[in-house]
C-alpha cells in the first residue's frame, strides 16, 4: 500500500457504512419478475393489437442498420448444402465515413463524433421490455407439424430475414461415428422421431439424454399460467427448440445475468457443436461443465435467471447424477462439421487450401490477432472470457428500442469451427456476415487491416 | 464539441419514445384509459411510474441540497466543481420531473427521506478532506443507484413522457457517475 493511501483516515468509510443501513433499496421488480396485473385475455388482446407496430419498429431498426439484401457468396453453402452463405459487409456506415476513415480515427474521436456504425452496437430484442424466447418460423412450423406443440408467440415474431440464419434443419455430426457423416437424415430431431433416427447409432445412456433434451418443460413465455405468450396453455419448450439438431436456429432471448430489464442484452443461441472441447459455458456465466450448463439452463435460459418465477410456473430440476449426466453425454458426442482443409491440429493443409485462404490464416494468427483468443489447436477457443470494451467507441446510456446501450463486459470466446454455419455473429447476433465480423474486429482491435487482408480472412473463416 | 455531439446523438436516438412499449407483465393497471389497445392514454402513470417519481424526486432533491453543501464545504477544487455541476444539472432535471409528475397527478415528496437526511447530517459534521471523501463516495453510490432506477423505469414504466425523461437523463447520470468516480480517485487514490 502506498504511503498516500495509508495516510487516509478510515472516517469516510465509516460514515458511508453507517448510512448504508439506512439506504432505501431499489424496487424489487428491478431484479424479480413481477406478477401480472391484467388477465391473460386483456394482455393477449393488447399484445396482438400492438404486434404490427412492434414488428415494424424492429424492421425499421434492422433496415436502418443493415443491408438486408440477398447477396450469397457464389458457390459457398453451409455444411448441410441447404443454404447459401451470405456475403459482403452488411453494416451500414454513417454518411461521409468509410471503414478506412474510421480505422484512422481514435476511439475517442469516433465516440465524440457519434460515428460508430449502429450495426456494431448492441442489437435490441424485438420487444425489449417483454423479452423472452423468440423462435424462427421454420422451427415453429416444424415443431407444430411433428408434435402439435405451438412455439408461436402472440406478441412478437422472429425479426431477422431467413437468409441470415443457419440452415434448417442443420446436419448432425457425431464424434462417435465420424464415418457416418450427417446422421440427421434431413430431419429436425424432436420427441417424436428421435428414437427412430438414433436407435442403433447411439448408446442407451445417450438415448435417454437425448429424450430429456427433447422433452418440453415449462418456460417463462411457454407455460400453463396466465403469465405466458402462447395462445394456449403450453407444455413448454425443449433444449433443442433453440439448439436445433444440437446446432442453432438463431432463436434468441436475453441475457439472464443482467438486471434491470432495459439493460438485458440480446442473446443469439449458440451452437452445441464441439461442446466436448468447451471448458466454460454461458456467455457470461462461465459455468465450468456441460453438466452445470445443462442443469442451470432450467433456471436461466428457461426462466431468465429468476428461480422464483421458475418455481411458480413449474421448474424442472433434472437429477444431477442420473439425468444430467446422460444429457451431458449426449451433448458431448456432437461434432463440428468436417473441415477437409484443416490438419488434425487446426492448421490449413497447404496442399488443400487456396492461396487466399493461406494468406487469411497468416492474418488470423498474425496482424489480425484473432488467434490470440481463437487458438486453432484448441478448437479456436481459449476457454476464457474477454471484454472488448466497445464502449470506448460510443457514449453509453442511450436507449434504442427500449434497450439501454451499455458496456457488454466480458463474454466468453466462441469457437470458430464451422463458423460459416452459424450466422448471425457475436453473442447478440448484431453482425450478419463474416465480412461484418472482420470489420468489427478490425476496428475494435485497431488492426487497420487492408481490404485484401480482410478478404483473405473471410476466405479463411469459410474454410474452418 | 463533445457536449454538442452528445446532445445531437441524444436527439437522434430518442426520436422513438412515442413508440416506447409497455411489455412488463405488471405494466398496466386494470381500467387504464387507452388511445389504442395496449397503448395507454397520455399521463396515465402505472405503479412503477409513481414509485419512480418518488425515488427520483428525493434523489434529485438530495443532489441539489448536498451539492450546495459541498460547493461551500468542499476542500478540493475538483469536489467543488463537481458539486456545482450537480446543483446545476439536477435543478434542471428536478424541475422537469416535477412538471411531469404534476401532469400525471402524482404528488412528489417535498422533503428528503431518512437516508438522505442522515447523509446530510453526517456531511454537516464532517470537514476538510474527510468531507470531500464522504461526499464524493456518497455521490458514486447515489449515481450508481440512480442509473439502475432510470433503467428500471425505462423497462417498467408506462407514461411515455416519464420514460422519455428517464431515457434522456440516463446518459447524463452515467456521465456524472464517471465524473464522480474520477473525483473519488483523485481524493482517495481508489482506481476510477
Amino acid at each position: 500500500m502506498s504511503g498516500f493511501l495509508r495516510g487516509i483516515p478510515p472516517v469516510a468509510g465509516a460514515i458511508l457504512c453507517s448510512l448504508a443501513a439506512l439506504a432505501g433499496p431499489l424496487p424489487p421488480d428491478a431484479t424479480y419478475r413481477p406478477l401480472p396485473t391484467l388477465p391473460l385475455e386483456a394482455v393477449k388482446a393488447n399484445d396482438e393489437a400492438e404486434k404490427p407496430q412492434v414488428m415494424q419498429r424492429q424492421a425499421d431498426l434492422l433496415a436502418q442498420r443493415y443491408d438486408l439484401s440477398d447477396r450469397p457468396i457464389p458457390g459457398v453453402m453451409m455444411s448441410g448444402g441447404r443454404k447459401p452463405v451470405q456475403g459482403g459487409v452488411r453494416v451500414k456506415l454513417p454518411p461521409g465515413v468509410t471503414w478506412e476513415s474510421l480505422a484512422a480515427m481514435s476511439p475517442d474521436e469516433i465516440r465524440e463524433r457519434g460515428l460508430l456504425p449502429a450495426g456494431l452496437m448492441p442489437l435490441p430484442h424485438v420487444k425489449q421490455a417483454t423479452g423472452g424466447q423468440v423462435f424462427p418460423n421454420q422451427e415453429i412450423d416444424e415443431v407444430r407439424r411433428q408434435e402439435g406443440r405451438d412455439l408461436r408467440r402472440f406478441d412478437v415474431d422472429f425479426d431477422l430475414p431467413d437468409r441470415f440464419t443457419p440452415e434448417f434443419p442443420p446436419p448432425i455430426f457425431l464424434t462417435s461415428h465420424p464415418e457416418l457423416g450427417d446422421v440427421s437424415r434431413g430431419q429436425l430431431l424432436t420427441i417424436k422421431n428421435y428414437y427412430e433416427l438414433m436407435v442403433g447409432i447411439i448408446t442407451p445412456v445417450q438415448m435417454e439424454g437425448l429424450r430429456l433434451l427433447l422433452t418440453p418443460f415449462p418456460q417463462e413465455e411457454f407455460n400453463q399460467t396466465e403469465d405466458r405468450k402462447s395462445a394456449d396453455q403450453s407444455l413448454g419448450v425443449t433444449c433443442l427448440d433453440c439448439h436445433a439438431n444440437f446446432h442453432t436456429n438463431a432463436a434468441f432471448h436475453q441475457t439472464p445475468d443482467v438486471r434491470p430489464q432495459a439493460a438485458r442484452f440480446r442473446l443469439d443461441t449458440v451452437s452445441l457443436r464441439g461442446l466436448f472441447n468447451q471448458q466454460i459455458h454461458g456467455s457470461k456465466r462461465s459455468l465450468r461443465s456441460v453438466e452445470d450448463f445443462t442443469q442451470f439452463e432450467q433456471r436461466t435460459a428457461y426462466f431468465n435467471g429468476d428461480h422464483v418465477s421458475a418455481t411458480r410456473k413449474g421448474a424442472n430440476l433434472p437429477d444431477r447424477t442420473n439425468q444430467v449426466a446422460m444429457m451431458a453425454q449426449m451433448q458431448n458426442i456432437i461434432d463440428f462439421p468436417p473441415a477437409p482443409k484443416l490438419d488434425p491440429l487446426g492448421h490449413l493443409d497447404p496442399s488443400q487450401a487456396t492461396e487466399q485462404e493461406l494468406a487469411g490464416e497468416k492474418v488470423f494468427v498474425g496482424k489480425g490477432r484473432c488467434g490470440e483468443c481463437h487458438i486453432p489447436q484448441t478448437a479456436f477457443m481459449d476457454n476464457n472470457m474477454h471484454d472488448l470494451k466497445l464502449e470506448r467507441f460510443y457514449e453509453i446510456g442511450h436507449t434504442v428500442n427500449d434497450l439501454v446501450m451499455l458496456p457488454d463486459g466480458a463474454i466468453k470466446t466462441f469457437t470458430l469451427r464451422g463458423v460459416k454455419d452459424s450466422p448471425p455473429y457475436l453473442h447478440d447476433g448484431r453482425l450478419l456476415t463474416l465480412a461484418d465480423t472482420v470489420e468489427f474486429f478490425s476496428l475494435v482491435l485497431r488492426l487497420k487491416l487492408t481490404q485484401p487482408e480482410k478478404d483473405s480472412l473471410v476466405a479463411y473463416l469459410l474454410a474452418l | 464539441m463533445h457536449f454538442l455531439a452528445t446532445v445531437s446523438s441524444i436527439a437522434v436516438l430518442l426520436a422513438t419514445p412515442a413508440w416506447a412499449q409497455t411489455g412488463n407483465p405488471a405494466g398496466m393497471t386494470p381500467g387504464t384509459p387507452q388511445t389504442a389497445p395496449g397503448v395507454p392514454a397520455p399521463h396515465q402513470p402505472n405503479q412503477p411510474d409513481r414509485l419512480f417519481v418518488r425515488e427520483a424526486a428525493i434523489g434529485g432533491m438530495a443532489e441539489v441540497e448536498l451539492g450546495k453543501l459541498a460547493a461551500q464545504k468542499g476542500r478540493s477544487d475538483a469536489v467543488k466543481e463537481f458539486a456545482r455541476r450537480m446543483v446545476e444539472d439536477h435543478t434542471k432535471a428536478n424541475d422537469r420531473l416535477l412538471g411531469l409528475a404534476k401532469q400525471d397527478g402524482i404528488v412528489p415528496p417535498d422533503e428528503l427521506d431518512r437516508e438522505h437526511r442522515a447523509m446530510r447530517a453526517e456531511f454537516e459534521k464532517a470537514s476538510g478532506d474527510e468531507f470531500d471523501r464522504a461526499y464524493v463516495q456518497g455521490q458514486v453510490q447515489e449515481h450508481q443507484k440512480t442509473a439502475q432506477l432510470l433503467e428500471w423505469e425505462i423497462g417498467s414504466g408506462q407514461d411515455a413522457e416519464l420514460k422519455s425523461f428517464a431515457s434522456e437523463t440516463l446518459p447524463v447520470v452515467l456521465q456524472h457517475l464517471r465524473m464522480a468516480r474520477n473525483v473519488e480517485a483523485q481524493v482517495t487514490g481508489k482506481v476510477p
